[in-house]
Parts: C-alpha cells; structure tokens; sequence
C-alpha cells in the first residue's frame, strides 16, 4: 500500500482512539445539526409567510373598488423576495437587506423588514447558520484535530522512525491531509446528506436540479476551504518546535484570518471605495429627481413647476408619464452607482481572500446559496421593473380614459379590470449554471490558498525536517 | 569495497564509509571517517559523548550528508538512492519510538508495511513477534505499556519483517536492565547469525567486547582505534580506550 495511505490509516486509527475526535467531532455535529434544524425551520416558516403575504398582497390590489387609477398608484403593491433553497445552509445577507419592497407611485423604494433590525447586539456575532459553523468552527476543529500533527511526531521521535524507512516527508504531509480530510469527510458527510435532503426537500419540483447542482458547489466550495486550513495547520506543525507552540501559533491565525481579517478588510473596502450614507443617496437622489422632472416638464409643456397650474387637467396623465419616465434613468443612475460601489467594496474584499480563505469561502457560499448582494441586486431590479409596469399602464389608463375629460379629470374611476391588467410578480433568481460562472474567481482565490499552503506545507517541512 | 562471502561470492559491504567528514557550524564532527561492516557482523563503535557515533548513523541513515566522502548501504551510495539504501537498513534508537495507542503487533504491521510496500500476515507478523520473545498476548496490549526492553524487541522485529541487510542501533542498551541487556545481546546475536550486518554504538565496553566481532574507538569525530574483539584479551579493551581518551 502506498506509504501516505498508510500513514493516513495510521492517524485515523490513532485519532479514533483518542478523545480529541468524540468531543471537537461531537460539538461540531451537534452545531450543524441545530443549525440545520433552525435553518430548515425560519426558512419554512419565511418561505409559508411570503408566499402567503404576495398572494394576500396581490389579492388586495385585484380587489380594489373602482377608484381613480393614481389612487391605486400610490396604493401600490408589495413583492417579497422568495427564499431560495440554500438559504437553509446560508441565509447570506437576507436578515441584513430585507426581503419586502413597496412598490408605489413616483418612487423606487428600499427593501424593508431586517430581521436584523429586530435582533439583539448578541446577533452582531453572527446568527447560528450551517455556513457559519462551517466556516468559522471548521478551520477550529482542523486545528484541534492537526495541531500536533507533525510537531507531536517530532518530539516523540516517531517521525525519525518513519522516515528511517525511506518514506519521504512529502508521503507523510499527505498521510496526515488524507487522515484529516477522511476524519472531516466522516464528521460533515451526515450534516451534508441532511442539510441536501433538507434543501432537495424544500426546494419546488422544478428547481431541484437547480438546488442539487448549486449543494454540489457548495460541497466544493467548503472541501477546498477546508483542506485550505489543513495544509496551513500542517505547515505551521511541520514548522514549530513543539506542539504547545504549533496551537498557539495556529490559534492566532484563526482569530487573525477568520475572525479579523475579513471585519478588517471590510472596513478598509468601504474605506477605499466609499458609499453614500442613506441620507446623502436621499438628498442627491431627491434633488436629481427634482432637476429631472422640472426639465421635462418645460420641454413638455413649457412650464417648470410640475403639477402646477400651468398645465391643464386634461395633460395630467400626459404629465404623469412625463414625470415618471423623466425619473427612471436618474433612478437607475443613482441606484446604478451606489449598488456599483457595493459592488466594487465587495470585489476588493473578494480579492483578499487570498489572505483569508474565510473570505473567499463566504462570498461564494453567499453566491452559490443565493444569498448574496447580486441575487439582492437582481430583485431588487426586478421588483423596480414591476413598479415601471404597474405605472405605465395605470398612467396610460389615464391618458385614455381620464385626460379627456378636461376639469373633470379625478373624477374618472376605473374598473377592477385595470387592476388585472397589472401581472403579478413573479421572480426567478439566476440559474446554478450563471451562478457557478460568476462564482469562479472565488473558486479559483480558494485553489489558490490551498496551493499556497500546500506548497509552504512542503518547503516548510523539507527545511525543518527532523530538526 | 566488497567482502568475501565464505570465500565462495563476493557481496557488497552491508555498511561503508570512506573518508566520510561533516561539520556543523565550525565544529568538525566526523573527519576522514572511513569504516565497513560486513554482512553477518556486529561493530561496535565507542567513543565519549560528541565523538561522532550518532552522527555516522545519521549518515548512514541519510538524515545528513557528508561534506565530503561516501556513505554506501548494501552497495547503494545513500546520497544517490537515500529512499533505496534507507529500504535496506533497521534503525534501533537508544529509544525506540512506537505509537502508544497502538498494540506492539499493530506498530509492527504498521512499520513493516511502510518499510516494504508490501501487505504482511499477521500469522508472520506475530511469527516475528515470537521470534524476538513477544508473545501473542504481550503484542495485543498497546504499546504504552511497554518496557524499553519490550520496545526493542518490537525494533528488532521491524528490521526483520523488513529484511534489513544492516541494522543501526544507537546505544541500544543503555538503561536497561542486565537481564534485559543480556536478552537483547542474544537477540542481536541471533540476527548477525542471519547473516545481517550490525554497527552499534555504545559505552558499554563489556557489552562492546562480549557482543562485537569488530570494535572501532572514536574521539574527536576520528576513528582512532580498530580490532576485532577476538584479538583483545580480557582486559586489553579497557586499555585501549583508556588509553585512546587519555591521549
């Protein structure tokens, strides 16, 4: 049998029978299973909620008395975003952007209702999330189970007498990855077959393969994160004198690469791409609409002050076409810009995961999970698309229907059946295949980590060798 | 360097060294050290502490590399073919470093297979076990429970599931015991009879002069002195060393 082989079934053996594996095994199961099981529970719970709100919402609107159309435009209608599958896994950003948006007249609005509005100072540490166990308890439970990997083999003179058999350092670094990586694989692969029978479960017929293929990104995306942290755990044992100080110096990198770094580098994207606070994207935004609108109702009408008595009531729908249309390319110039500079904070931060796998690992489990800004970005877009159509038709009805009348303009009532005219909304996030495409610079960032330490594993342990 | 076998074939020295120095640092630890043991051979290397003898084993082991000389093991140069030559050896530290956790049946299958590649029965393996006093019920308990004496016999039956031409035992019998010590003698006794070559080192001049064909005296990383133990009379190895540390 190959020697690394052998030496994987050597440590597996004396990892079983050593008590490190029952405890560190047994909390990080016992994590990922409640946090499966609270996952599975909010989402469930979300997902019956939102589909109940957007039918009752959509309801509401269609049963509408017959009413000035404008009326109802300010009305407006409510979309809640859908909660895809994966979010039993990783909820992402979706307790922090909200998941309702009120679309309504003359407006694009904000997402509302943060469950993390709702949350105590506790949930700043992160809300319990399958993703959260892994990403911040996996590299832990790699570096209780490896520390001494290589250290320990030293002091005791075990290595000494491995290699006087002519096994090479190389065959014993991949020995102790493959012993570590079957020892994790044994610990998550039940947490991996629920958490995919939950998602599976969940997820509608028709998506399914979608989910599958999305769980199996994922799988991948943790694996490389993980034997990331494995090759750094083996690198660092292969390099320190003693086993005492290889925990130490290990634990200091996980604060430093999975706990610091990432807050860190956060900070410093938003720093070297600033965004606009709520206030100032209000104050730019409402003075761009204002400009806007003014210009296009004196090239229409010749006049400044929109909704003034400069133009007579038989233009008032005209002039809310005008109006509206007039908002559209400053609403998206503004929007456009401040999602781009989340967009540009959130590559800087995508780059360093070079540093921090954590980093790269979160982005593409937020991705691939469908939880993340750009899924938050398209429906967002999406719903302002809605918005667009529930205002041309309700204004054009007006054009129609109530522009002639002159003086008697509000006093137009349409029927129930405009309300049909408007579709309800419906939003389909982008496919796995579109995903994984865009996901693939993180993919590649976590290759390379694994690389990196698998190389710096190597040169380490040649230079130390049994010194 | 070859050595006559039974004056029939001519076989490769089992271990050599020729002109064999290294130095760490400024301090020269082995200089124009040149030795050869022949298969079926016990030399015994004395010397004080710091007078090269573990780290010729170190060479022979190619754990280090010589500034300048040869180091060969069953022929092979041990810079040339380090995993080869290592292939051919049985390594016995004054410690010998099993797994705790493991059964000394268990440590042995474990080495055995690293050391040969190949899958080794448990009817051979306990056979081994047996040979070097360690019976079926000793070799089940895990090794933490172990005397030092006990570990050895686990050395010396890794390095025969492995078939060493030679074995390296570094000062195997320091702290144990005479009944231990004396068992351990007959052991090595029994495997030089195999036609294995074995270079020890050690302070033991009573253990060196008993169990040794040959004996080496190093000082100073040299090789000052060499005879075979069937030219010293009783008490002429104690001379020779006192003398050669005194000078």
């Amino acid at each position: 049998m190959n020697a690394a082989l052998l030496i994987a079934r050597r440590d597996l053996v004396e990892l079983a029978r050593g008590g490190r594996l029952y405890w560190m095994g047994g909390v990080l199961l016992l994590l990922l299973a409640a946090s499966l099981a609270v996952g599975f529970t909010r989402q469930r719970q979300s997902h019956a909620e939102r589909t109940q709100a957007q039918a009752l919402d959509y309801a509401g609107w269609l049963a509408q008395p017959e009413r000035h159309p404008h009326d109802a435009a300010h009305q407006g209608m409510h979309v809640f975003k859908p909660e895809a599958p994966l979010a039993i896994v990783d909820p992402g950003l979706g307790p922090y952007l909200g998941s309702t948006l009120w679309l309504r007249a003359h407006r694009q609005t904000e997402v509302k209702f943060r469950p993390a509005q709702d949350a105590t100072g506790l949930a700043r540490f992160g809300s319990l999330s399958a993703a959260w166990v892994l990403q911040l308890l996996g590299p832990l439970v790699v570096i209780v189970l490896g520390f001494a990997a290589i250290s320990s083999e030293r002091e005791q003179g075990t290595l000494r007498q491995t290699l006087s058999h002519g096994v090479t350092l190389r065959q014993v670094l991949w020995g102790k990855a493959l012993a570590l990586g079957s020892m994790l694989g044994m610990l998550l692969l039940p947490a991996g077959v629920v958490a995919g029978a939950a998602v599976l479960a969940f997820a509608e017929a028709g998506a399914r393969a979608d989910a599958a293929l999305r769980l199996l990104g994922l799988g991948v995306a943790y694996a490389l994160y993980l034997a990331a942290f494995i090759f750094m755990v083996l690198a660092v044992s292969a390099w320190a004198r003693s086993s005492r100080l290889s925990l130490v110096c290990l634990l200091g990198l996980w604060i430093a690469l999975v706990l610091v770094l990432p807050r860190l580098l956060a900070d410093a994207s938003r720093a070297w791409v600033p965004s606009e606070s709520r206030r100032e994207f209000e104050r730019g935004l409402g003075a761009a609409l204002g400009d806007a609108t003014e210009r296009a109702w004196k090239q229409a009408f010749g006049v400044g002050k929109p909704f003034g008595s400069g133009v007579s009531l038989s233009q008032w729908g005209l002039g809310l076409r005008v109006h509206d249309r007039a908002g559209y390319a400053v609403l998206d110039r503004h929007f456009d810009a401040l999602w781009e500079s989340y967009a540009q904070q959130q590559a800087l931060q995508r780059w360093a995961g070079v540093l921090s796998p954590t980093i790269a690992v979160r982005a593409l489990s937020m991705g691939l999970s469908g939880t993340d800004f750009d899924e938050h970005r398209a429906f967002s877009s999406a719903a302002e698309a809605q918005r667009r159509r529930m205002q041309d038709i309700l204004s054009e009805d007006l054009i129609e229907h109530a522009d002639g009348r002159g003086e008697r303009h509000f006093s137009y009532r349409a029927a129930p059946e405009l309300w049909a005219r408007v579709p309800p909304f419906e939003y389909r996030p982008a496919d796995a295949g579109a995903v994984l495409g865009r996901a693939w610079p993180s993919f590649g960032l976590l290759c390379a980590a694994g690389l990196l330490w698998i190389t710096l594993a190597g040169a380490v342990a040649a230079r130390r060798g049994l010194g | 360097m070859l050595a006559a076998n039974d004056g029939q074939q001519v076989m490769p020295m089992a271990l050599e060294a020729r002109g064999v120095s290294i130095s760490f640092g400024a301090v020269r630890a082995l200089e124009e050290v040149t030795l050869a043991v022949q298969p079926g051979e016990i030399y015994c290397l004395l010397g004080a502490n710091g007078a090269g003898k573990t780290t010729l084993i170190n060479l022979f082991l190619g754990f280090l590399q010589p500034s300048a000389g040869e180091v060969r093991v069953d022929g092979r140069s041990v810079r040339q073919d380090p995993i080869g030559s290592k292939r051919c050896v049985g390594y016995i530290p004054e410690q010998v470093m099993l797994y705790g956790v493991l059964s000394g049946l268990e440590n042995l299958r474990y080495f055995a297979e690293l050391a040969t590649g190949e899958r080794q029965s448990r009817e051979r393996l306990l056979g081994l076990l047996g040979e070097v006093g360690l019976d079926a019920s000793v070799a089940a308990r895990r090794v933490s429970t172990y005397s030092k004496g006990m570990r050895q016999k686990v050395g010396i039956a890794i390095a025969l599931a492995k078939r060493a031409r030679a074995l390296l035992l570094d000062e195997p019998t320091s702290g144990l015991d005479p009944s231990a010590a004396s068992e351990f003698s007959a052991l090595l006794e029994k495997t030089r009879a195999e036609g294995v070559a074995i270079l020890t080192t050690t302070h033991d001049l009573f253990h060196a002069r008993r169990s040794g064909t040959r004996i080496g005296i190093m000082k100073r990383g040299r090789l000052v002195a060499e005879r075979r133990t069937a030219e010293l009379g009783e008490h002429d190895l104690e001379a020779l060393y006192l003398e050669q540390m005194s000078s």
